[in-house]
């Protein structure tokens, strides 16, 4: 166990986090993500997985959150009051939900906007014709604005703009929202190129549980803002709980059987 | 028809307009970094020109040295603003922040009676009052000066927004989220336009200063400024310039004709429909940042 600890980029012990020193969104979380690895946090609506991203990325800050309890993790060491600027000047970088390019600005300019301060130019450029190589739609595109791409292509432009600020751990929150299937797969495909290339950590969170398992090495099962379920990608996907719940159920259901037996979820009662 | 007192009245207008697209620019640099139109900028304006004024007129200092020193001590006075009156209230609804801005403006006309008094003082730029021809149109000299440092910061600006620098701000006034997301500072980026929009005031103060002296009434410049800042679209700095002339030319004409027939002091009258009418018109302006919608 120690081992694993000191091999973590990330980890969280039962954070609590208090939203107008009310709320509570989450209550006790705990996770790990390797040094180079990838993970997923999975669940269903307002299980408390962007508050999680939040609450690393410091981005809580913003809507009046806060960590109330427990103590993140990063490389080490302790990150509760490190200002979210920082923390991405430290390697951490969230792609927030609803992709949120800069749309009035080009794609080139996106890129440049996230280039940290100290950056040269000679740099800056390597690293865009880096992510151009990753989407080379973006390149097509890289002139025109960004408000105008279409979904999928915003989508890859978030992740660029991310891999600008040069991370050690990309959190990516719903990547797949909204995107045809084949979107998907292809932004995975890149996700788990740049992982194995840059040996960039990546935490995901997904609800779609069918493909996020499909690249990661790890899963966290979060409900109700807490972690359930924690286990590798193999055994998740075997579960027949997991499967029922969040890859759409087993074969051959009878639907009129579901309508008198609705099984609970176990880890509930 | 008058042919030449229409072109007089047309190209003083447009000159004239100039100066107001100046104050203006200001305007659009916070609007473009908060989405709140500073109505404090008068009040900036005003101080601007006041400081100045204790360099040159109190302590006797050449101009050429007391303008820049005011711009340095003005581009703090900005970042001191934001840092003390504004910062914390981020996330707040915008009509606080647009109270916070009229309650600065207020402020600072108080300051400066305190301080110096209400009588007006002239700016002493030495600007000659001669009649300048150009052709058959008499000219004035100041209106020209300033419609040429309009233009000179307006390609300033332009250049900015394309610097690193100058990106990151758009990329604020897009998305605070996300800006933050990538680990850009909003607050330092919102707390530089504050500072750059009060040098921008103090461009503004010297060049109206010496047009009409200064004293407190320099910061009602503000309707003025605001109505071409409105009309250009709030956060378009080709806006604030196009909207100037426009703004200048309706008028000077309008009321170089309607003061004929009304006896004169037409002049807010004009400014004012223009600035009504945009807002029920054309809301976003001429050249206005429309929210993109996809389909």
């Amino acid at each position: 166990m120690s081992s694993e600890e000191t091999n973590s980029i990330l980890s969280l012990n039962s954070i609590e986090v208090l939203y107008d020193s009310v709320l509570l969104a989450i209550k006790g979380v705990s996770l790990e993500v390797p040094n180079g690895g990838m993970v997923a946090l999975l669940g269903s609506n307002g299980a408390g997985k962007s508050t999680t991203l939040k609450a690393i990325s410091g981005l809580l800050k913003s809507e009046r959150g806060r960590v109330s309890r427990g103590e993140i993790r990063f490389d080490g060491k302790i990150i509760g009051d490190v200002p979210p600027q920082d923390r991405v000047h430290m390697g951490i970088c969230h792609v927030i939900e609803g992709r949120r390019v800069f749309e009035h600005l080009t794609p080139d300019e996106n890129l440049e906007a996230a280039a940290p301060v100290s950056m040269s130019r000679q740099k800056i450029n390597d690293e865009k014709a880096r992510i151009y190589e990753y989407f080379p739609r973006l390149a097509e595109r890289k002139a025109s604005q960004s408000g105008y791409l279409s979904g999928g292509e915003q989508q890859m432009l978030a992740i660029g703009r991310a891999l600008m600020t040069q991370p050690r751990l990309l959190m990516l929150d719903e990547p797949s929202l909204g995107l045809a299937p084949f979107l998907v797969a292809e932004i995975f495909g890149i996700l788990q190129k740049i992982n194995r290339e840059q040996g960039v950590s990546i935490l995901l969170v997904e609800q779609n549980a069918l493909a996020a398992l499909e690249i990661v090495s790890h899963g966290y099962l979060i409900e109700n803002g807490r972690v359930v379920m924690h286990d590798t990608a193999e055994a998740l996907k075997a579960n027949s709980d997991i499967q029922e719940f969040y890859l759409g159920g087993g074969e051959g259901k009878n639907f009129h059987d579901i309508k008198h037996y609705r099984r609970r979820k176990r880890w509930l009662s | 028809m008058d042919w030449v007192f229409l072109a007089e009245l047309t190209v003083n207008g447009a000159i004239t307009g100039l100066s107001y697209s100046l104050f203006a620019i200001g305007l659009v640099l916070i609007y473009k970094s908060s989405s709140v139109p500073n109505l404090a900028q008068g009040g900036l304006t005003m101080l601007g020109a006041y400081v100045v004024l204790a360099f040159s007129y109190e302590l006797g200092w050449p101009l050429w040295v007391a303008i820049p020193l005011a711009a340095v001590i003005m581009f703090f006075v900005g970042l001191g603003i934001e840092r003390v009156a504004l910062r914390r209230l981020a996330g707040r609804p915008i009509v606080m922040i647009l109270m916070m801005t009229l309650g600065i403006d207020i402020f600072l006309r108080g300051t400066t009676l305190a301080i110096w008094g209400g009588a007006p003082r002239p700016m002493g730029l030495g600007v000659s009052y001669d009649p300048f021809f150009v052709g058959p149109l008499l000219l004035s000299r100041i209106h020209i000066v300033g419609a040429l440092v309009a233009i000179a910061l307006f390609v300033a600006f332009m250049l900015f927004f394309r610097s690193r620098q100058g990106i990151r701000l758009r990329a604020i006034s897009d998305d605070y989220m996300a800006s933050w997301s990538v680990g850009i500072s909003v607050e330092r980026g919102v707390g530089l336009s504050w500072a750059l929009a009060s040098v921008v005031a103090v461009a503004t103060g010297v060049i109206w200063g010496e047009i009409q002296g200064v004293d407190q009434t320099l910061s009602l410049l503000l309707l003025k400024g605001l109505t071409v800042a409105v009309l250009g679209g709030l956060d378009s700095i080709v806006g604030a310039i196009v909207a100037g002339i426009l703004l200048g030319i309706v008028e000077n004409v309008g009321s170089g004709y309607l003061d004929q027939m009304v006896g004169g002091g037409s002049r807010d009258l004009v400014v004012a429909a223009v600035l009504i009418l945009t807002v029920m018109l054309r809301p976003h302006g001429l050249f206005g940042r429309h929210d993109i919608e996809r389909i």
